[in-house]
């Protein structure tokens, strides 16, 4: 009897393997703990990847509105991420495409250019949306330009991945709309990360100098107040907020100085971050500089290994000269070899590995289209209902997508620079000529996860 | 030394080689504006292309040979801007100018990011130029030195240029009254070629001085256009001995507001010009308005 029914179980358990296999297609299987995995294995081989030379696929397609500024003189963050979504792309359409309503379609990448200005954004995502019939929206650089987008995907029920725009304030009771989710860290998240970091080094004396403008200030008092939070005995020596695209660091430098600080804390973005570093390393001021966005492998080579040696990284994906997990070690792998065969603009050190910002968009984006294979149609409300609470193990740590404030949270990163690095993989050092991380360093999510505000938190049951 | 002297000492110093740095971008600006009466709102577009020409010649050759070509090479795009659209353009006015020159501007800024991308550059200044200067407790960049130095024999050149030579008598008489000096024999139309050329070529210097000073990026121009712009408004049109206090002021005003005031630090330049314009609407040393 009891060998009867262990028949009759094992079939069970074939049948429900098969249709498993079946079911979870080309992107991944399922971690225990989560609702779906990224999986290296299904990565499609990319030795004809060129981000200059993508083919985009005919006949019915995803449509993904890439919305960027392609324009002015910030045209570099159009160009930054075009690499990343028609990797991703290349890679999914390769294996044949996604399963939605019924058809395996592939994706289609169209360019929006936002010029870095709201009512462009908005102009732009209105044509993605109106004339191109775009199925979802991938941006962008600018939380005002990223609201723009927002506002008109809630319009015309489009999803939007917002993966690299981090105010709290879009996300909160009075900016929320089911349409949008955000994959990367905000403020808060960032900041209690990077205080918890501090609470268990021995410096005490911090000196903060960031953009006169709403990010700048909303950064610096979130890093106070939960450096006030984690390391009560820290004190600020010195505040100071320079304005946009500041020529000259070296008054600010002086005055730094002045007030002997142990660590200097920025959150400036470029081109200030890249000469902030310049000119206070060529002014002989070596404090070790805590920072978000000086990460530009092109200006850490040229600042050189002492200026670089004492930096302090932070952020929501970080892998250094040690890739942590499978994946991650399989993407450095494979993007670093198809990099040495990139030309102009794609050649440049900037690409040379997946890590920080471009590292968490590629997983971002591969999230986003797991959602959807899962999703098994493009229906925004369906859409949504397998995005909130979803929990995804991506190339680097498990992403959760709260339902309340559609923010996605997680583990952080804080690395340390360092010199020589490792290789990644044989013969492929990470970094030649200035320091690169080395010591990396998890900042559990419970650390640095921000409460959902207030007036969201009763939106889901 | 007590540390408020210290500090005080090293503002001014900080001052100075900002303030210089920025006579330097505006010089060009000033004399082609000033002396010529032509709106080149592409001077600093020249200023940028020149930064990334000095980023390319340095890695080919050194910075020396990019400090001697680079300017020579936009010197001579401007010299061809000058004969082959301003002039025509000059007689009906400064709107067409003010058109123009924004038009070529925008081709100078797409043809960099055709040419070298949208990222940021980097160039380190040479090896004679790197480290830090010991001169009793201070310690100063020697690139800044060397842009404050650089800066200063420039005006020179240019004082001994304009007021020592007889180019010089020739260019001041053609500014004043062409139609005379054309009477003369002398071939105004080439004077005023070779006028913007060596505007031009300033701008060129500067660009490629602050290569090293400053990441090269698609934004330079717009970074630093506006604050040359402000020098030779606050000088006075023309008066390089204007745009030379003007620029000096706004250095120190910069960086003793960052020290002492550094809430009103980015409102300071604006509230001087202010302040000089009701003033004197001619600017500091300038004649007409």
């Amino acid at each position: 009897m009891i060998f009867k029914h262990r028949k009759v179980l094992y079939r069970v358990t074939f049948v429900l393997s098969v249709a498993a296999v079946f079911m979870l297609g080309p992107l991944g299987g399922t971690a225990p703990g989560a609702d779906s995995s990224f999986d290296p294995a299904a990565m499609s081989d990319m030795s004809d990847f060129d981000p200059n030379n993508f083919q985009q696929p005919e006949g019915d397609t995803i449509k993904l509105g890439y919305l960027q500024i392609m324009s002015g003189a910030a045209a570099g963050n159009g160009e930054l991420f075009w690499p990343v979504v028609t990797w991703v792309a290349h890679d999914i359409n390769k294996r044949g495409g996604i399963m939605v309503d019924g058809k395996k379609k592939k994706i289609e990448i169209l360019k929006g250019d936002t010029q870095g200005k709201p009512a462009a954004a908005r102009k732009e995502t209105e044509r993605l949306c109106l004339e191109e019939n775009v199925d979802l929206l991938w941006g962008t650089s600018g939380s005002h330009t990223a609201k723009a987008i927002a506002d008109v995907a809630e319009e015309y029920k489009v999803p939007f991945l917002n993966c690299l725009s981090l105010s709290d304030e879009l996300m909160n009771e009075k900016n929320f709309n089911r349409y949008t989710f955000r994959t990367l860290s905000n403020t808060t998240q960032w900041n209690m990360a990077l205080s918890y970091y501090f609470s268990k080094r021995p410096e005490t004396k911090f000196s903060i100098l960031c953009q006169d403008y709403m990010y700048g200030h909303a950064m610096a008092d979130a890093f106070k107040k939960y450096l006030n939070k984690y390391k009560p005995e820290a004190e600020i020596v010195s505040e100071d907020y320079h304005k946009l695209w500041l020529k000259d660091f070296a008054p600010y430098m002086t005055k730094i100085m002045a007030a002997n600080p142990d660590i200097l804390y920025t959150a400036d973005w470029l081109p200030d971050g890249d000469n902030l570093i310049n000119q206070a390393r060529s002014m002989g001021v070596n404090l070790p500089i805590a920072n978000i966005y000086i990460t530009n492998p092109d200006t850490l080579a040229s600042v050189g290994v002492e200026g670089t040696r004492n930096m302090i990284f932070c952020y929501s994906w970080m892998s250094g000269d040690t890739p942590q997990t499978k994946a991650q070690k399989k993407l450095m792998k494979e993007w670093h070899e198809q990099w040495k065969t990139w030309e102009a603009p794609y050649d440049s050190l900037l690409y040379i590995w997946p890590d920080f910002v471009v590292g968490q968009t590629i997983s971002d984006t591969y999230w986003l289209f797991d959602v959807i294979q899962r999703t098994g149609t493009l229906d925004p409300e369906k859409i949504i209902k397998v995005w909130e609470d979803d929990v995804y193990k991506a190339i680097q740590g498990v992403r959760t997508m709260r339902a309340a404030d559609h923010q996605a949270v997680f583990d952080m990163y804080v690395g340390e620079a360092t010199y020589p690095t490792r290789e990644v993989y044989e013969g492929a050092p990470y970094s030649e000529g200035y320091a690169g991380v080395h010591k990396v360093i998890k900042i559990p999510q419970k650390y640095c996860t921000p409460p959902v505000p207030e007036g969201l938190k009763d939106r889901v049951e | 030394m007590d540390p408020m002297t210290f500090i005080c000492v090293t503002q001014f110093v900080h001052g100075l080689a900002y303030g210089l740095l920025l006579f330097l971008v505006a010089a060009g600006l000033s004399m082609i504006f000033g002396m010529m009466d032509i709106l080149n709102l592409a001077h600093a577009y020249i200023f940028m292309l020149a930064a990334y020409l000095g980023y390319t010649m340095t890695g080919l050759l050194n910075f020396w040979a990019a400090l001697l070509l680079a300017p020579i090479g936009v010197a001579l795009l401007g010299m061809l801007i000058e004969r082959f659209m301003l002039r025509k353009i000059h007689p009906l006015g400064h709107i067409p100018e003010l058109v123009l020159t924004i038009g070529i501007g925008l081709i100078l800024l797409e043809f960099v990011k055709w040419i070298w991308g949208t990222q940021s550059l980097m160039l380190q200044p040479p090896e004679i130029l790197s480290g830090l200067l010991s001169i009793g407790v201070f310690r100063y960049p020697v690139y800044r030195v060397f842009i404050i130095g650089f800066s200063i024999a420039v005006m020179i050149l240019m004082g001994l240029l304009f007021y020592k030579t007889r180019f010089g008598t020739i260019v001041r008489a053609a500014t004043a009254d062409a139609g005379m000096v054309g009477a003369l024999g002398i071939n105004v139309p080439l004077v005023y070629t070779l006028f913007f050329g060596f505007g031009t070529w300033l701008a060129g210097l500067a660009g490629v001085v602050v290569a090293p000073f400053l990441s090269v990026f698609p934004g330079l121009a717009d970074q630093i256009g506006f604050d040359a712009f402000v020098v030779v408004v606050l000088g006075g049109l023309g008066s390089m001995s204007g745009a030379f206090i003007a620029a000096i002021l706004i250095g120190l005003l910069n960086s003793f507001g960052i020290q002492f005031l550094p809430t009103l630090a980015p409102l300071l330049t604006f509230g001087l010009m202010a302040v000089v314009l009701s003033i004197k609407p001619t600017g500091l040393l300038g004649e007409r308005q």
